[in-house]
């Protein structure tokens, strides 16, 4: 008779779909407790059934052993980035080639993302990391909607302009009369509908030109991702702006919702404009649940730029695929 | 939905019926973030329910379907509709303070002014404290807020404590003899003790008559750890579940609700103040299940 080690432990084994059956369930069911949403749970058993039926398992080594390798190789596959970003060198190429007034396009990124999710924080924390390396940061006030929105990026502001001078005076104005100082500024027109949006935007933009700010960070108001009404102005604006880079902050605290928010963004500006990153931010809440990113690359193939792990300025952090693949299998 | 799909097959037998079913509400379920060791656990107390009391025999298979449904309806609206001994109720001519807490970005201070708007139209003196010192633009944003619905509100720009700020607002209130005091706080999560220990000091100068918990429809798994460890911290005794106007079909509240055994009283329908609604454990449970046509069910 065949005892659990000859079944189980002794290796060369060709693997039959019966043999993988409850071992991809087991794995389903542990992606499932790390908030992967079971659609994306699915692709990935998937996966691991289309890499190893037929196959054979290496000496001493059980099936369950050789399905979670190669789970892990699917994970780390879905989270490695197809492209490697040089994020710093591509704006200095751009932030480099001088007009005939000895004056640079800026570099623009927007932010958008579901309510609360952590856009306006997270672009701070952007814009001190842009700071840190030494790039001039216009900061664009484009949430026109949500109460508060423009004083919150108005705070970061005066906290940015501090910690990169300390001798910046609290709520004094710079220069040219605004907030901040010579490293970081506002850009600001108080609040109103989409047409005041796009209408700041563009002169955010050709302000940054003209001071010879390098980056213009703008912010969105959070919208609903199935709200049609809500969504469309996203493609007028991006028309609009022509930013550079678009970053959607997905949260990482976000069920089987992060499909449809990483999809549904992704689609709104049309079929020639896509997403360019994620940020996953408040990644420092779920523990080991870190399910929400494999969900939105999942979701749309859009890399993800940084993880956002806590609530002050250096809580930014490049996505370690191994430590997130290594978290997601414990 | 899934409920009406699973039972569009015409098997006689029951047993069959029942799996089939099960195994499309286990799905929907997981589908919209009940917690998996919860959905497990339902899916053996619905089995159990559902093989005691067998149809009558020569019921057809609609009566078993509709049957099986409501069992499974039933099951789900027990585990949201929980009973509180003494649930919280202000009383007018008294001083009835109520206060916020929930993770970041969940909804807390656009709730705040909901329920403070909720109360005023019922006759009662409602001020808002903006004890959330450490988010950025926070007094602006309940500020705002308040001078838009009319309400009386107190904060500070310069106060970097917000025990201190929670503490002077509820004495400023109380001496102007206002009925519900509401008090907004910061953002915060269970990883970090600093902001739990912060909240219990919040809790112990506001004394609340009742603490609410603020959970956004879209949370996923960690919503069970994450709401048990704010019951532990803050004894809330009533949750609203806010952007429920979303794609979310709200199953982390589920998970939140079984795992503190407390009720969701609102939800949150929209951004605008009005976007408020009396939660109701039906017409949740049946958009969370996708079944369109409740009275039906209800009939029998
Ligand atoms: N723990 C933690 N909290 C975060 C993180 N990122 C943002 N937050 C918090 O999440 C809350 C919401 O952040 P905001 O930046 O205002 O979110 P938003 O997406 O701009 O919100 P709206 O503009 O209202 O849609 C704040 O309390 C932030 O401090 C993070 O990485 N970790
Ligand atoms: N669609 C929708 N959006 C909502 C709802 N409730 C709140 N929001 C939005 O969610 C975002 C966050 O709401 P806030 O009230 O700032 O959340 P908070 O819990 O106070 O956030 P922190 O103080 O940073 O922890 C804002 O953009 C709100 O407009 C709702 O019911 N539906
Ligand atoms: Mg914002
Ligand atoms: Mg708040």
């Amino acid at each position: 008779t065949m005892g659990f080690i000859q079944r189980n432990l002794i290796g060369n084994k060709t693997i039959t779909e019966s043999d993988l059956r409850s071992v991809l369930d087991k794995l389903k069911k542990k992606l499932i407790t790390k908030n992967v949403a079971p659609e994306a749970a699915d692709f990935l058993t998937e996966q691991v059934s289309n890499d190893l039926l037929g196959s054979k398992t290496a000496n001493w080594t059980s099936v369950e052993v050789t399905a979670r390798a190669s789970l892990t190789k699917a994970l780390t596959q879905i989270l490695t980035p197809g492209v490697s970003v040089d994020l710093l060198h591509e704006i200095q190429k751009k932030t480099g080639k001088k007009d005939n007034e000895g004056k640079a396009q800026p570099y623009v990124f927007s932010i958008v993302g579901v309510n609360g999710v952590g856009k306006s924080t997270n672009l701070s924390k952007l814009a001190f990391w842009l700071l840190q390396n030494n790039f001039k940061v216009l900061i664009v006030a484009c949430d026109t909607f949500r109460s508060g929105a423009v004083e919150q990026l108005r705070v970061h502001v005066e906290n940015l302009a501090q910690l990169m001078d300390e001798s910046h005076i609290r709520g004094s104005k710079n220069k040219r009369g605004k907030t901040g100082n010579d490293f970081v500024e506002l850009f600001e027109s108080g609040y109103g509908g989409s047409d005041l949006v796009t209408k700041i935007a563009k002169q955010a933009i050709k302000y940054a030109h003209d001071q010879e700010f390098d980056i213009v960070l703008m912010d969105t108001a959070g919208r609903r991702h199935n709200d049609p009404t809500l969504m469309s102005p996203l493609k007028s604006f991006a028309e609009q702006a022509q930013p550079d880079k678009i970053i959607m902050v997905g949260e990482a605290l976000v069920g089987t919702d992060s499909v449809q928010q990483a999809k549904n963004f992704n689609d709104a500006f049309g079929k020639v404009r896509n997403l360019d990153f994620f940020i996953i931010s408040k990644c420092d809440t779920v523990g080991e649940m870190l399910g929400t990113m494999v969900n939105m690359v999942y979701a749309t193939g859009i890399p993800i730029l940084f993880v956002g792990v806590g609530q002050t300025y250096t809580d930014l952090r490049t996505l370690s695929v191994k430590w997130a693949v290594n978290t997601l299998m414990a | 939905g899934a409920v009406n799909n699973a039972l569009s097959n015409t098997s006689d037998d029951y047993a069959v019926n029942v799996d089939t079913m099960l195994k499309a509400i286990v799905t929907a379920l997981l589908e919209s973030d009940v917690n998996i060791a919860l959905v497990s656990r339902l899916r053996n107390n619905i089995k159990s329910k559902l093989m005691a009391q067998k149809p009558a025999s020569g019921s057809t298979n609609a009566q078993t379907k509709k049957l099986i449904q409501k069992t499974v309806f039933d099951e789900l609206c027990n585990l949201v509709d929980c009973d509180v001994k003494e649930p919280f109720n202000p009383k007018k001519k008294q001083c009835n303070v109520i206060m916020f807490v929930g993770l970041q970005g969940s909804g807390k201070t656009t709730s705040c002014t909901k329920l403070a708007v909720y109360y005023q139209k019922r006759g009662f003196k409602v001020g808002l404290v903006c004890a959330d010192t450490f988010r950025a633009g926070a007094f602006d944003q309940l500020k705002q807020n308040a001078i838009k619905a009319r309400i009386p509100f107190y904060g500070s720009y310069t106060e970097t404590d917000p025990v201190q700020v929670a503490d002077e607002g509820i004495k400023k209130f109380k001496k102007e003899k206002f009925e519900i005091i509401i008090v907004d706080t910061s953002g915060r999560h269970r990883q970090e003790e600093a902001l739990f220990q912060e909240m219990i000091e919040i809790s112990h100068v506001v004394k609340p008559n009742q603490t609410i918990m603020v959970l956004d429809a879209s949370i996923g798994q960690a919503a069970e750890q994450q709401s048990k460890a704010f019951k532990d911290s803050s004894d809330f005794g009533a949750i609203i579940l806010t952007k429920m106007d979303g794609h979310a079909k709200g199953g982390g509240a589920i998970s939140a609700v079984a795992a503190t055994h407390t009720p969701i009283i609102f939800i949150g329908t929209g951004e605008h103040v009005h976007d408020f609604e009396k939660f109701s454990p039906k017409s949740f449970v049946s958009k969370l299940l996708g079944i369109g046509d409740i009275e039906s069910l209800m009939e029998q």
